[in-house]
């Protein structure tokens, strides 16, 4: 069995151009005609062409108009379908580009500085910069946590204060609520330092896809340092993962990219 | 194991380390390593036979935790590799280019 009716098989380009080719020897035929303007039974006086089929007397007739509009109108609706799908697709890229993307962070449940249970439900409604470190790292960490502390300054002028810098600590051993809360003095305000158990830190650098090295039987009086990776997570305000920013990232870029991604959702959204 | 008068000491003696602490390590490392580059040493340690920079080394290690020394010293050393290769790198390039 064929699997197309035998007219509608798709032609192949050789015999496509052959047939292309007899139609238009046929189509000079039958156009002469129509240029002398004259009606076809007269055209045996002036021609010594043989007389063209009846059939074809011309191609200008009322049915081949009503395939010419219809054509038409056809192409028409095609190119206007054509054109929403097309937008439509780039409607759905530019969300995918804001929505979708790796699965970063989760629920979680840890301790702030100040002594507050903290969970996943408070970075809702904010645009949180989340990273994780410890506070005896000897260079990275602090240097990172300068780097947000410019962002979020800069950030809050142009939006206000719609930012929640969280630093998450990967050295649950040593790093206390308190040891936590004189850390922070030195970085920006808002940034809430989060501690956890060994087992509810290793269960949110899972969620947040974080490398660290500490031993679960680390020594709390101990000379350690910890190995972790160093990203800083932007969260939109449904909680969801945005962006991550590294080391080699300077403040204005990533001051830069949070003005793209608050202007893409507010567009969204509306203003917070 | 526990001690009765020196448990809670190592532990009150661990806070966490502040901008000024911070500041104060990095200088004396900067002043070390100056020396160390000075001495034409690499590996912090090499020098010591030469009997230079021992009161650079000795500020050194007292404004800095013994874990950030070593991590220090570590990324020097791995540093200075880095600045070879990438000489290597550009003397490559360029007969290369010729």
């Amino acid at each position: 069995m064929l699997p197309f009716p035998r007219f509608a098989r798709p032609c192949r380009a050789q015999w496509c151009s052959l047939r292309s080719l007899s139609l238009s020897s046929r189509e000079t035929q039958q156009f002469r005609p129509k240029s002398i303007r004259q009606p076809q039974n007269h055209l045996r006086f002036y021609s010594t062409e043989p007389p063209a089929p009846p059939r074809s007397a011309s191609v200008f007739t009322p049915s081949s108009a009503v395939v010419f509009v219809t054509v038409l109108v056809g192409l028409v609706f095609y190119f206007r379908h054509e054109k929403a799908k097309h937008i439509e697709q780039r409607e759905k890229e530019r969300a995918a580009s804001q929505y979708g993307r790796p699965k970063v962070g989760g629920p979680f449940k840890l301790m702030s500085h100040t002594g507050q249970p903290f969970t996943d439900q408070d970075l809702f409604g904010k645009w949180s910069l989340v990273y994780f470190g410890f506070t005896n790292c000897p260079d990275i960490c602090p240097a990172e946590l300068d780097k947000i502390t410019a962002v979020v300054e800069a950030a809050e002028k142009e939006h206000g204060k719609i930012f929640q810098p969280l630093f998450i600590s990967v050295d649950p051993a040593r790093d206390t609520v308190s040891q936590m809360a004189v850390y922070l003095k030195d970085f920006h305000p808002s940034i809430v330092g989060l501690v956890g158990t060994y087992a509810e830190t290793r269960a949110i650098c899972k969620a947040y896809r974080v490398y660290f090295s500490t031993p679960p039987d680390a020594d709390p009086s101990g000379d350690y340092l910890v190995d972790h990776s160093i990203f800083v997570y932007l969260m939109d305000p449904n909680g969801q993962f945005v962006e991550a920013f590294g080391q080699v990232t300077t403040a204005s870029d990533v001051v830069e990219k949070i003005h793209g991604f608050v202007g893409e959702w507010e567009k969204d959204h509306g203003k917070m | 194991m526990w001690w009765p008068f020196t448990s809670s000491e190592p532990k009150k003696k661990e806070s966490a380390p502040l901008r000024q602490d911070r500041q104060k390590c990095y200088e004396f490392r900067d002043a070390y390593f100056a020396c160390l580059d000075h001495a034409g040493v690499v590996k912090a340690g090499d020098e010591k036979p030469s009997g230079s920079c021992l009161s650079e080394a000795k500020n050194y290690e007292k404004n800095c935790a013994q874990s950030w020394i070593e991590y220090f010293n570590q990324r020097r050393v791995i540093a200075e590799a880095q600045k070879e290769r990438l000489a290597q790198a550009e003397t490559q390039a360029q007969n290369a280019r010729r």
